[in-house]
């Protein structure tokens, strides 16, 4: 099938859905109102999840990759429509007990297909244009889900945040795409990769601009520090469904452009990425854990932690040139799922509780496993598989990734991951001690509440990803190698 | 020798079973203990068999019960291996049998949350048997980090008054040295021809400059395991908070983990550097004997002296297989290396019986402040006669076998440097205090007269089934040395010794 095609197809479904939701939530009938809206998402979600995986299956007999001018369909591809459609699924399913009061619902679902739509986009652009319309497509959506409790002023400040600095990273972007195209003249990445190959102008100061500049945009969406700052504030204000969204979702889009710009399109170039990327991967793994060592608010600390992590799947980009070009990808891959499995966890965790407890302050968990048996368990075996404790799916990309980087030649950057990990159990493990171990604080009840049901649900399956990962790690490590090797 | 998977086996019928137990539990609490025990005496039984089996077989050296090496992660080198020597046999024995005593240890100290209590106990022995077999440096740190969960649990949930900082001490402090030993394994790893993580095909292959760096590694994790001091200060809190089976674990098989990797990785794969440098292990080895045995002496609450006891006597561990390895007669490191695996087993039975004491004391008097517990011996008749019994055990007095092991580790030590003769004092120092600690206890007057609680008569035997490993060993140490001593000779000669 075409590349062309099979998007176009991606397109449909999810407009169509979308707009389906839309519609059928302009009946006046209240219930039918918010269930249309949400069982039209789901269904859209089940499909473009049944038909990706049909997809991949049909590509793995035939492994034909295909390439246009806008796209390039690849294993890459499918691995990242995959992780980044299952967030949106787990977005949604919770969204039915989280979000469920809302007034705007079926505007919040249709915004988030749009959003993942984007996400599927990026994942398959082979073009920088394509990539600039669909990383716009995925983030503008979210500014206005950032900011959809309008009567929130954290919710307010959040999306104000979070939009005028994401509109400046999007200006830094096309900046940076504009430079490469009066450079290359082309935007289309292959054809780029060729006529850096044949010029000259291939260590010209403008490209090492353009370079720059392209790590400052992306940057922003994947969370790297010094381009880290909205992230703390948004996933606050933010509805937690949609902190779970941006941090396991979207900010993944932006390590699969990466791939496709610097590893596969300005390979020439590896000696300034690696350089830049190791010195981010160091101060944002370091940052990360120690801004989340001291954080009150656990949605504060999961996104710092968030951005920490973001740090380690850094690595893999350090050492992202032979000899470790191949672990290292399968690295960041693989740490990308796992990532977005564990975070989503974690976060809707957060979400169950700030909605039967309120306030997800670290105060709130004391003594938790009493009340919320089902969401204590799911968050500390995500935040265990975050900190990287075996037989977790964590341990295994993190293995990953700190293998390459001594093979890389990068055995300080293995050595500040390994002790970065050491320092992240300090918070991780904190909040497992504050469920599990404290008494109950002051006033709060100790009777069991009944728990969000859809959330714990989701939960469970996120929990079972992770351990049976954890327990066979080949069945997502062999699709990554599969996708990195595929990648010449 | 059997196509049964008898070492799987040992590992996921606690880990499987731990599952049932915690379902059973749910259902009545009783039910989860009689199942625990149930399945641990399974496990002892299926130990006991293996260890049978490889006994009449003299091959303590190789690897027998081999199973796999099954891919598990493509292409990495990690893989499913496991197999058993005489070190991996012996420590294995002692965790099941260990299991079954704590089982029946918690049955009356444990009264709270029973069924995760008993899931946690269940898991713990199948990763800690996990931790001994396994041939794959990943799958042995697998299951090394396993071990601590329950642990921190163990000590968080039913722990002492300072239970929390206890811990998130020790899941730190532990957390941390393992991390940097994973390090180590990578290095190995990636400078190795082939590249392997299996332990077997390492053997001799290391490249000098990556032993050296990978020693440093590992140091941190088997030696905070160990402890090796200075990184001992997480096991002092640890012991003191944790509830008494629970000590039993920590001393009696949690430290014997920083033992094997010691025996294990540093002797059996760095062999070169092991060799070579041992002289900086045994400083380590030395000082953390005194330090262990010095401190010892000035504590007042029983269970820390018995903790530190513990480091002291761990210490021989450590001084007993570098000596071994850097010994320059055969006989001297067979000494060695086989005293510091038969002291292993001797101080996790030793040590089990103390601290599961100081446990009933503690519940019986309310107190385990040395210097408050008087007049035992009329008090508590029974408890003064197995402390005495216990006592005896700890100071490795000849009617115990763990005499037999500090004999052997420090005729090693002196066989490699006569300096090393310094030893002989920390069993004068060990049975000082301990003597000590009697006098104050059993032997005091007290001016009126108070009747304690004494121990049960069931308490008792559970007590009494920690000295018969120790007494039927001194009759028969070949029981274990017969494993043992030709995996010394073994692991002597790799680090090319004897030539």
């Amino acid at each position: 099938m075409s590349a062309t095609i099979l998007v176009l197809e991606y397109a449909v479904i999810y407009t169509v859905g979308s707009l389906l939701a839309s519609m059928l939530s302009l009946s006046k009938r209240a219930g039918v109102k918010q269930s249309a809206a949400f069982y039209a998402s789901l269904a859209v979600l089940a499909v473009s999840l049944g038909f990706t995986l049909l997809n991949i299956a049909i590509y793995l007999i035939e492994p034909k990759p295909s390439f246009t001018n806008l796209f390039h369909e690849d294993l890459l591809s499918y691995f990242f429509a995959i992780t980044v459609q299952l967030v949106s699924l787990f977005v949604v399913l919770s969204s039915r007990n989280y979000m469920w009061d809302d007034r705007n619902l079926s505007v919040y679902f249709s915004l988030l297909l749009f959003s993942t739509l984007g996400m599927v986009l990026l994942a398959f652009a082979a073009d920088l244009l394509m990539i600039i319309v669909a990383w716009e497509l995925m983030s503008i959506p979210t500014y206005v889900l950032a900011g959809l409790r309008k009567d929130n002023p954290f919710s307010n400040e959040a999306s104000i945040k979070y939009f005028l600095l994401g509109a400046f990273s999007s200006g830094i972007l096309l900046y940076a795409i504009s430079l490469t195209y009066g450079l290359t003249g082309t935007t289309n990445l292959p054809a780029v990769l060729q006529a850096l190959q044949a010029s000259a102008t291939r260590l010209d100061p403008l490209t090492i601009l353009a370079l720059a500049l392209f790590i400052a945009g992306f940057g922003f969406k994947m969370s790297v520090v010094p381009f880290h700052m909205w992230i703390p504030d948004a996933y606050e204000g933010a509805p937690t469904t949609i902190s779970t969204f941006l941090s396991a979702g979207t900010k993944k889009a932006g390590f699969v452009v990466a791939i496709r710009v610097f590893v596969v399109a300005l390979p020439f170039l590896s000696t300034n990425w690696t350089t830049a990327f190791a010195i981010l991967a160091l101060a944002t793994m370091t940052l990360g854990n120690v801004a989340a060592l001291t954080q009150r608010s656990l949605t504060r600390m999961l996104a710092y932690s968030s951005i920490a992590q973001a740090g380690y799947i850094l690595i893999g980009f350090a050492v992202a040139t032979e000899p470790a070009k191949t672990l290292a990808l399968i690295g960041v891959l693989f740490h990308v799922f796992n990532h977005a499995v564990m975070q989503s966890s974690a976060f809707l965790a957060v979400a169950a509780v700030d909605r039967t407890i309120g306030r997800a302050s670290l105060d709130s968990f004391a003594s938790l496993w009493r009340r919320m048996p089902i969401t204590s368990f799911a968050l500390a075996v995500s935040l265990l598989a975050l900190a990287g404790i075996p037989p977790l799916n964590g341990f295994w990309s993190k293995l990953v990734l700190f293998t390459a980087a001594i093979q890389g030649d990068m055995a300080w950057l293995a050595l500040a991951g390994v002790l970065n990990s050491a320092l992240s159990l300090g918070y991780y493990a904190w909040v497992i001690k504050r469920m599990y171990i404290d008494e109950p604080t002051g006033s709060m009840g100790q009777g069991r509440i009944k728990e969000p049901a859809v959330i714990s649900a989701v939960l469970l399956a996120a929990t079972a990803i992770i351990i049976v990962l954890g327990i066979y790690p080949s069945l997502i490590y062999d699709l990554a190698k599969a996708a990195v090797l595929a990648l010449g | 020798m059997l196509d049964v998977p008898i070492l799987s086996l040992l590992i996921f019928i606690p880990i499987v079973g731990s599952v049932l137990v915690y379902l059973l539990g749910r259902l009545r609490e009783r039910l989860c203990e009689l199942a625990s025990l149930v399945i641990t005496i399974v496990v002892f039984a299926l130990s006991l068999y293996m260890y049978g089996l490889l006994f009449a077989s003299k091959e303590g050296a190789s690897f027998s019960f081999v199973e796999g090496p099954f891919n598990w992660l493509g292409g990495f080198g990690v893989d499913y291996y496991l197999g058993v020597d005489g070190l991996s046999a012996s420590l294995i024995l002692i965790s099941s049998i260990l299991s079954v005593l704590v089982v029946l240890g918690s049955w009356d100290l444990i009264t709270e949350k029973k069924p995760i209590y008993y899931f946690l106990i269940l898991l713990f022995e199948g990763s800690i048997i996990g931790v001994f077999c396994s041939l794959n440096l990943i799958l042995f740190y697998v299951f090394w980090e396993i071990v601590l969960i329950p642990m921190f649990f163990f000590i968080g949930v039913w722990g002492g008054p300072r239970r929390k900082y206890a811990a998130m001490k020790f899941l730190i402090f532990t957390y941390v040295g393992s991390v940097v030993m994973l390090l180590g394994f990578i290095l190995i790893y990636l400078f190795t021809t082939p590249n392997t993580f299996n332990i077997p095909e390492l053997v001799g292959k290391i490249p000098f400059w990556v032993q050296l760096l990978a020693s440093a590694a590992t140091f941190a994790g088997f030696g905070v395991k160990l402890p090796v001091v200075p990184l001992h200060t997480w096991l002092p809190d640890a012991h003191v908070e944790a509830p008494a089976p629970i000590s039993v674990f920590l001393a009696g098989l949690l430290l014997k983990m920083g033992g094997y990797g010691f025996i294990r990785v540093n002797l059996g794969i760095l062999a070169d550097v092991s060799r070579q440098y041992a002289w900086v292990f045994i400083s380590f080895g030395i000082l953390t004997m005194f330090y262990g045995a010095l401190v010892a002496m000035v504590q007042r609450d029983l269970k820390r002296m018995i903790a530190l006891t513990s480091i002291n006597h761990m210490g021989f561990v450590l001084l007993g297989s570098f000596a071994g390895i850097s010994a320059s007669t055969t006989q001297g490191a067979v000494y060695g290396i086989s005293g510091a695996i038969f002291q292993m087993f001797n101080h996790a039975a030793a040590i089990g019986i103390l601290f599961m004491l100081s446990g009933y004391i503690h519940e019986q008097a309310g107190t385990r402040n040395i210097d408050e517990l008087k007049s035992l011996r009329i008090g508590m008749p029974k408890t003064a006669l197995v402390l005495i019994l216990g006592s005896l055990a700890g100071m490795s007095v000849p009617i115990y076998s763990s005499f037999l092991s500090e004999w052997m580790v420090i005729l090693g030590a002196i066989s490699v440097n006569s300096w090393y003769a310094i030893t002989v004092l920390i069993p004068l120092l060990t049975v000082a205090y301990f003597l000590w600690m009697i006098k104050r206890t059993v032997l005091s007057q007290l001016p009126e007269r108070i009747h304690y609680h004494d121990l049960r008569n069931r308490a008792m035997i559970g007590l009494l089934l920690y000295l018969v490993p120790l007494f039927l060993l001194l009759i028969l140490p070949s029981l274990i040395l017969g494993v043992v001593d030709p995996l010394s000779l073994l692991l002597y000669q790799g680090a090319g010794g004897g030539k």
